[in-house]
C-alpha cells in the first residue's frame, strides 16, 4: 500500500506532492490504484511522467533509435521535449507515422517542430523599413531613391578623385594614385579578381592630365570638361562625380557603385568627400593617413544581424586616422549590414601621408569622357571673385644669391639697396637675408622694407640654397645659417671681422666694410671686370 | 558646452619628478590620471644642476615612488663633498660631507632627460591602468573656468580637459601658477640663474682624476673671486661618462651687474683649479640653462587654489641653503603629498578641499619649514641690509677679521657643516665672496697648475642645441634698452656685440634721433625665463613638441 492513495486526492494537490516519491514500486501502486479508480487522465499522466522520470531517463531514450511502436504517447511527448534539432524530431515523426502513426504523438512532435522553427525566426532581426518604423517622421533620406535599394548591390574597382590646381595635378593625386595601385594589386591577387583603378577628373581643360593619371598608377581615367567647372563648385562637382560611377554606363562599368573611393583631404576634396560619399548613401573616413584591404571579423549584432554571432567580412578597406591631434589612432571600417549596404567604403586621405610613386611613361589604360550635359540650376551660385596667394619667393632658383646680414646695422636701408644693386647686375640672382636682419628692429625706408621678409631667410629655419654663387655680405656665419647655403658652389664672404666664422666655409674671404665693397663689386661687375675686385684681396 | 569636454579625475601638467611623483602616486591609489608634457619627450625641456636628494625626513623619495630608480635612472652616487674658496691663486678646500650627509639617506648625481624618460614610462605605465596616461608634445596653456572656478585645462594642441583636480607640475616659469595669480616674474631678487655644461669624459678618466671608485661620485663646489664679484658660485658633479659643470648666480645680482652668464661659467672652467679634472680636454656635449626659484623668498606657502594644486619649481619649492642645493627631493615630496591630499579629499567625499590638505601636509611633513627657515627670515632683514653688509664686509676682511679667520680654521669647516647656521646665512656678498676670498687669501694654498682649455664660444654652443622654431613664444613689449636691455646681458644665449642670439643691442635712427633698442629673435631660447624678470616681456612656453630640446638636460 502506497503512501498517498491518488484517488484520495486532487490532482491539485497530488502535482506537488508526488514529486517527493522517488520509489518505482510505489508509483506503480499509486498508477494500479488510480487506473483501478476513476482514472483520471491527467492523474495518470502525472504518476506515469513521474515514473519516466525516476525510472531514468537513459532507458531506450536515444530519439534516433527507439523503437516508437513500444512507446506510449507521453512516452514520446516526454522523449521530445529534451530534444532541439529539428532534424532529428522530423525522423522521429517519420517513423511514428511509419509504425503506429498515432494522431496524438504525430501532433506533439509537429507542435515541438513549429517551436523551434519559430524561435529560429525569432532570433533574427524584425526588419521593417524606415518609413513604417517611423511614419511620425518626415524621413530626411527620402528624397534619395537609393536609400533603400543599395541591398546586396554588386561593387568593383577604386575609384580616386584627383584634384587639380591651375592645370595641374596636385601632389596628393598622385600619392592617391600610387597608393591605390597598390592596393588593388594585392586586392586582385589575394582574391583573384581583376578590379581596377579609375581616376576621376572634373575642372576645365583636363583632359591632358589623362595621361599623367595613368602614368601614376590608374588603369582608366575619366574626365569631365566644361568652362564652368574652372574651379570648384559643389553641385556640379559631386553630380558629376556620383553619375559617372552610379548612373553612367560606358560597358565596362556594370556596378552598381564603386567597391572604394578615396578623395584628397585638402579644402575642397574633404567637401567633395563628404557629399558624394552622402549622396551614395554610404559612410566616410575622414582625414586619413593609413590604407589597407584585408578581412575583419565583426560581431557587432549590427552588422551581423545576430547578437552573439562572429561575422567575417571580406575585403574590407582599413582606414587609419589620427585621432586626439595624431596621438591615437583609430582604424574606420565601413561595412554592410543587414538590409542596408555601406558601398563604396570611401576615404579622405591627408596630403603627404603616401609617398608620390615613380610615373610610369610607358604605363597603358583607357580614357573615358563623361560627356553629359550640365544642367544651368547646378551653377545658380558664381564663384564672383578669389585671390591667388603669392607664390613666395623662391631663392633656390637663383644662379647667384647675395645675402645680407647684420652687417647692414649701421645704415640698414643703404645697406638694402647696395644689395638690391648687386642682385641687378647677375642676370639670375635674388637677394637673400640672414635670420638676424629679419628679427632686427631696423627702421627701413618703405622702398626696401619689403623685401624684409621671412621668405628671404636663408639658414635653418629659412630657405636652404646652393646657387653656383653666393654672396654673403656682413654675415657673420653661425651654424643656423651655415646649413643654409654651405652647399653653394662659390661662396664670397664680406666681413670687417677677420675672425668671423663664415671665413673658415667661404671660397673668398673680403675683409672690407660691405658699405665699401658692395660698391664696388657692382661697378667691377658692370664693366665685366670682377677681376679687378678679386685682385688685390687675399685668396683664403 | 564643456559639459563635452574629456573629463580626467586628476590631471598632472609637467613630467618632471613633482608631476612624476604625483601622478604615480594617485594612480596607485586607482585615480584616473592624464599627465600632459610639453616636451618631444619627458626630460627634453628640463635641466638641473644635477644633485637629487633623499631626505631621511621626508615621507616620499623618489625611489620610494620609483622602484629602481638609482640603479636604472640616476648616474653616480655623491659620497665626498667639497667647497673650494677661491682668491688670487690660491685655494682654500673645506670638506661639506657632514652638511651633505645629514639628513641624507642618499644623494645621486642625475641628468635629467634620462632621469625624467625613465620615469615618464613608470608614470605611462600606472596612469594606463586608471584610464589616463602620460601625452608628450601637448602644452598646457591655461585653466578652464566655469563661473569664474577652475575646472580644468586648455591646450594648444588638443580640446579642453576637465578634472577634479589639477597638478600644476610645470616647472619654474609655470603659466597656470601666474595665471591664477600665485607666482609672479616680478622681483629679481627672487631668482637665481643656473647655467650649466655637461662635459663629456671617458668613466676610466673620471674615476683616475676624482679618485672615486666605478660606481662612486664626488661633488665639488667653488666660490670666492672668480665671478666678478657676482654673488653665486659654481659646481662639478660627476656623471657616469661625463661631467656637470656649472654655475649659479643670484639674478639680482647678475642684472645689476650686467655680467654675461657664459662668461662667468667660462671663467670656472678656465680656472687653473680644474685642470686637475679636465687635464687639458674639453668636450661640451652640452649647453643649458635654467632660471631657479629661491625658496626662501619665493616659495608660496599657500601654493593652491581651488582645485589647481602647485607642486615644486611652480610653487618656488626649491630650497637653496648656503652650498647646498635641494629642489627635486621636494618637488617629490610635494607631489606626493599633493597626491594624498586629493585621495584623502576624494575619500571625504569633498575634493574641494585637497587643496587646503595639500597645505596643511607641506607644514605638517616639515616640508615648508625647510624651504622658508624661519632662521633666515630673522636674520634676513639685519644682514642683507646694504650698511649692515657693508661693515660685515670690512670686518672679515680687516686685519681683525682675517686674523679670526686664521684662527678658526677648523671651527669654519665646523660653521658651514652646520644645517643651524647655513639655514642663517644671508644672501649677500660677504657670504658668497668676501668670506670664500678671504678664506682664500689667508688660509688658501697656491694652485699652480695651468688650465688652457677652449670653451665653445656663444655661437657654437647655440649651433649644438637641438630646435624646432615654432612661432615665436616670447613678445617684447617695450623694446626700449632702459626696459629690456638688461636681457642682453642676463640672457644665458644672449651677449653685447653677439648677433647670433635671442636679444641684441641695436642703435637706430628714428626720424634724426639715433636710440638704443633691444631686438629680440627666439630662435635660440632655451626657455630659462630669465628675460620674463629682468625685461619687458610676454613670456610663454612654446607649443608642444617646438623649441629647445635638451639631451642631457
Amino acid at each position: 500500500m502506497p503512501e498517498m492513495d491518488p484517488t484520495d486526492h486532487d490532482i491539485a494537490e497530488l502535482g506537488p506532492k508526488i514529486k517527493d516519491i522517488d520509489d518505482e514500486a510505489e508509483l506503480e501502486e499509486m498508477l494500479a490504484l488510480e487506473e483501478g479508480g476513476e482514472g483520471r487522465d491527467p492523474v495518470v499522466t502525472l504518476i506515469e511522467d513521474r515514473l519516466q522520470k525516476v525510472s531514468g531517463d537513459d532507458e531506450g531514450s536515444d530519439p534516433a533509435s527507439i523503437d516508437l511502436t513500444e512507446s506510449t504517447i507521453a512516452d514520446i511527448a516526454n522523449m521530445i521535449r529534451g530534444i532541439d534539432d529539428v532534424e532529428v524530431l522530423q525522423d522521429v515523426l517519420e517513423r511514428e507515422k511509419e509504425g503506429k502513426n498515432r494522431k496524438g504523438a504525430k501532433s506533439r512532435i509537429e507542435k515541438k517542430i513549429d517551436d523551434l522553427q519559430e524561435n529560429d525566426e525569432e532570433a533574427e532581426i524584425e526588419y521593417a523599413p524606415p518609413e513604417e518604423r517611423y511614419p511620425e517622421l518626415d524621413h530626411p533620406t527620402n528624397d534619395k531613391q537609393y536609400v533603400e535599394g543599395t541591398v546586396d548591390g554588386e561593387y568593383r574597382d577604386m575609384w580616386v578623385y584627383c584634384e587639380t590646381q591651375q592645370g595641374a595635378l596636385i601632389d596628393v593625386s598622385r600619392e592617391m594614385l600610387g597608393k591605390a595601385r597598390e592596393l588593388m594589386d594585392g586586392y586582385n591577387e589575394a582574391y583573384d579578381e581583376s578590379e581596377t583603378v579609375v581616376a576621376v577628373l572634373v575642372g576645365d581643360e583636363v583632359a591632358d592630365l589623362a595621361e599623367e593619371c595613368l602614368a601614376y598608377g590608374a588603369d582608366r581615367v575619366v574626365y569631365h570638361e566644361d568652362e564652368r567647372l574652372d574651379r570648384f563648385r559643389h553641385k556640379p562637382y559631386t553630380e558629376i562625380f556620383c553619375h559617372m560611377c552610379r548612373d553612367w554606363g560606358p560597358g565596362w562599368r556594370d556596378y552598381h557603385e564603386p567597391r572604394y573611393t578615396l578623395f584628397p583631404a585638402t579644402n575642397n576634396g574633404r567637401d567633395l568627400s563628404a557629399l558624394v560619399q552622402g549622396e551614395l548613401d554610404s559612410g566616410l573616413a575622414s582625414d586619413c593617413s593609413g590604407l589597407y584591404i584585408e578581412a575583419a571579423d565583426i560581431s557587432n549584432p549590427a552588422k551581423t544581424g545576430t547578437p552573439g554571432e562572429s561575422r567575417t567580412f571580406e575585403r574590407v578597406l582599413h582606414m587609419k586616422r589620427p585621432d586626439f591631434s595624431g596621438f591615437e589612432y583609430s582604424t574606420i571600417l565601413c561595412i554592410d549590414k543587414p538590409h542596408r549596404d555601406f558601398h563604396p567604403q570611401g576615404a579622405s586621405v591627408i596630403p603627404g601621408s603616401f609617398e608620390i610613386p615613380e610615373a610610369d611613361a610607358e604605363a597603358e589604360g583607357e580614357v573615358f569622357e563623361h560627356d553629359t550635359d550640365l544642367p544651368e540650376e547646378w551653377f545658380h551660385i558664381e564663384v564672383t571673385d578669389y585671390d591667388q596667394l603669392e607664390d613666395g619667393v623662391d631663392l633656390a632658383g637663383n644662379e647667384v644669391v647675395v645675402a645680407l646680414g647684420r652687417g647692414i646695422g649701421e645704415q640698414p636701408t643703404k645697406g638694402m639697396e647696395l644689395g638690391l644693386e648687386l642682385v641687378d647686375v647677375f642676370e639670375e640672382a635674388d637677394l637673400g637675408l640672414s635670420r638676424g636682419v629679419i628679427t632686427a628692429s631696423y627702421e627701413f625706408d618703405t622702398h626696401v622694407e619689403e623685401y624684409v621678409t621671412e621668405e628671404r631667410q636663408v639658414g635653418e629655419s629659412g630657405q636652404v640654397v646652393e646657387p653656383e654663387l653666393y654672396i654673403a655680405a656682413g654675415i657673420s656665419g653661425a651654424i643656423q645659417h651655415k646649413v643654409g647655403m654651405d652647399e653653394s658652389d662659390t661662396i664670397v664672404a664680406i666681413n670687417t671681422d677677420p675672425d668671423a666664422e663664415i671665413r673658415d666655409f667661404s671660397d673668398y674671404y673680403i675683409e672690407g666694410d660691405l658699405f665699401e665693397v658692395l660698391p664696388r663689386l657692382t661697378e667691377a661687375l658692370k664693366e665685366g671686370e670682377l677681376s679687378r675686385v678679386v685682385a688685390g684681396v687675399d685668396d683664403d | 558646452m564643456t559639459d563635452e569636454y574629456e573629463h580626467f579625475e586628476a590631471v598632472v601638467v609637467g613630467a618632471g619628478p613633482g608631476g612624476a611623483a604625483a601622478a604615480a602616486t594617485l594612480a596607485e591609489q586607482g585615480v584616473e590620471t592624464l599627465v600632459l608634457e610639453r616636451g618631444v619627450d619627458a626630460g627634453s625641456k628640463n635641466v638641473s644642476g644635477g644633485l637629487i636628494y633623499a631626505e631621511k625626513s621626508a615621507s616620499y623619495t623618489i625611489d620610494s615612488v620609483f622602484d629602481g630608480f638609482r640603479e636604472e635612472a640616476s648616474e653616480r652616487p655623491v659620497s665626498e663633498y667639497y667647497i673650494h674658496n677661491l682668491a688670487g691663486g690660491k685655494v682654500k678646500t673645506l670638506d661639506l660631507s657632514t652638511i651633505h650627509h645629514h639628513d641624507t639617506e642618499w644623494c645621486d648625481a642625475v641628468l635629467r632627460r634620462k632621469m625624467d624618460s625613465w620615469l615618464a614610462e613608470r608614470v605611462h605605465e600606472k596612469c594606463s591602468e586608471t584610464g589616463g596616461g602620460l601625452l608628450t608634445d601637448v602644452r598646457v596653456n591655461g585653466l578652464l573656468r566655469e563661473d569664474g572656478d577652475i575646472v580644468g585645462v586648455t591646450c594648444d594642441e588638443i580640446d579642453p580637459i576637465r578634472a577634479d583636480v589639477i597638478l600644476a607640475a610645470d616647472g619654474v616659469n609655470s603659466e597656470l601658477a601666474r595665471e591664477a595669480g600665485l607666482m609672479d616674474w616680478d622681483d629679481p631678487d627672487e631668482w637665481f640663474q643656473g647655467v650649466k655644461a655637461v662635459v663629456d669624459m671617458d668613466p676610466d678618466a673620471i674615476d683616475e682624476r676624482f679618485g672615486v671608485d666605478p660606481d662612486d661620485g664626488v661633488a665639488h663646489l667653488f666660490s670666492g673671486d672668480l665671478f666678478e664679484g657676482v654673488r653665486g658660485g659654481g659646481f662639478l658633479y660627476t656623471n657616469e661618462d661625463s661631467l656637470s659643470i656649472g654655475t649659479v648666480f643670484h639674478l639680482d645680482s647678475l642684472a645689476e651687474r650686467r655680467a654675461e652668464p657664459h662668461e662667468l661659467l667660462d671663467a670656472l672652467l678656465t680656472h687653473p683649479l680644474l685642470d686637475r679634472w679636465l687635464d687639458g680636454e674639453y668636450e661640451e656635449r652640452e649647453y643649458a640653462a635654467k632660471l631657479v626659484p629661491d625658496s626662501k623668498k619665493a616659495a608660496n606657502p599657500s601654493p593652491h587654489r581651488g582645485r589647481l594644486l602647485l607642486v615644486g619649481d611652480a610653487a618656488g619649492q626649491m630650497q637653496a641653503q648656503g652650498p647646498i642645493i635641494k629642489g627635486m627631493n621636494h618637488a617629490v615630496t610635494a607631489g606626493g603629498l599633493a597626491a594624498e591630499a586629493f585621495i584623502e579629499a576624494r575619500t571625504r567625499g569633498d575634493t574641494d578641499v585637497a587643496g587646503d590638505l595639500y597645505e596643511r601636509k607641506l607644514v605638517d611633513e616639515g616640508v615648508m619649514a625647510k624651504l622658508r627657515p624661519r632662521r633666515y627670515r630673522m636674520t634676513r632683514r639685519l644682514s642683507e641690509n646694504r650698511l649692515a653688509t657693508k661693515v660685515a664686509g670690512c670686518l672679515v676682511d680687516s686685519l681683525l677679521g682675517r686674523t679670526g679667520m686664521k684662527l678658526l680654521d677648523g671651527v669654519v669647516e665646523r660653521a658651514f657643516n652646520s644645517p643651524f647656521l647655513l639655514g642663517m646665512v644671508p644672501d649677500t656678498r660677504t657670504s658668497y665672496v668676501t668670506v670664500p676670498r678671504v678664506l682664500g687669501e689667508t688660509l688658501g694654498e697656491r694652485i699652480e697648475a695651468e688650465n688652457d682649455i677652449e670653451p665653445p664660444d656663444l655661437a657654437d654652443r647655440i649651433g649644438g642645441l637641438t630646435y624646432d622654431v615654432g612661432d615665436p613664444h616670447i613678445e617684447l613689449l617695450d623694446e626700449s634698452h632702459e626696459a629690456s636691455g638688461t636681457a642682453v646681458t642676463a640672457c644665458p644665449v644672449s651677449a653685447e656685440d653677439f648677433g647670433g642670439g635671442c636679444y641684441r643691442s641695436e642703435t637706430v635712427e628714428r626720424n634724426g634721433d639715433t636710440r638704443q633698442v633691444v631686438s629680440l629673435d627666439t630662435q635660440p631660447c632655451v626657455e630659462c625665463g630669465t628675460c620674463a624678470v629682468v625685461a619687458d616681456t610676454h613670456w610663454e612656453h612654446p607649443a608642444g613638441g617646438n623649441g629647445v630640446e635638451f639631451r642631457d638636460g
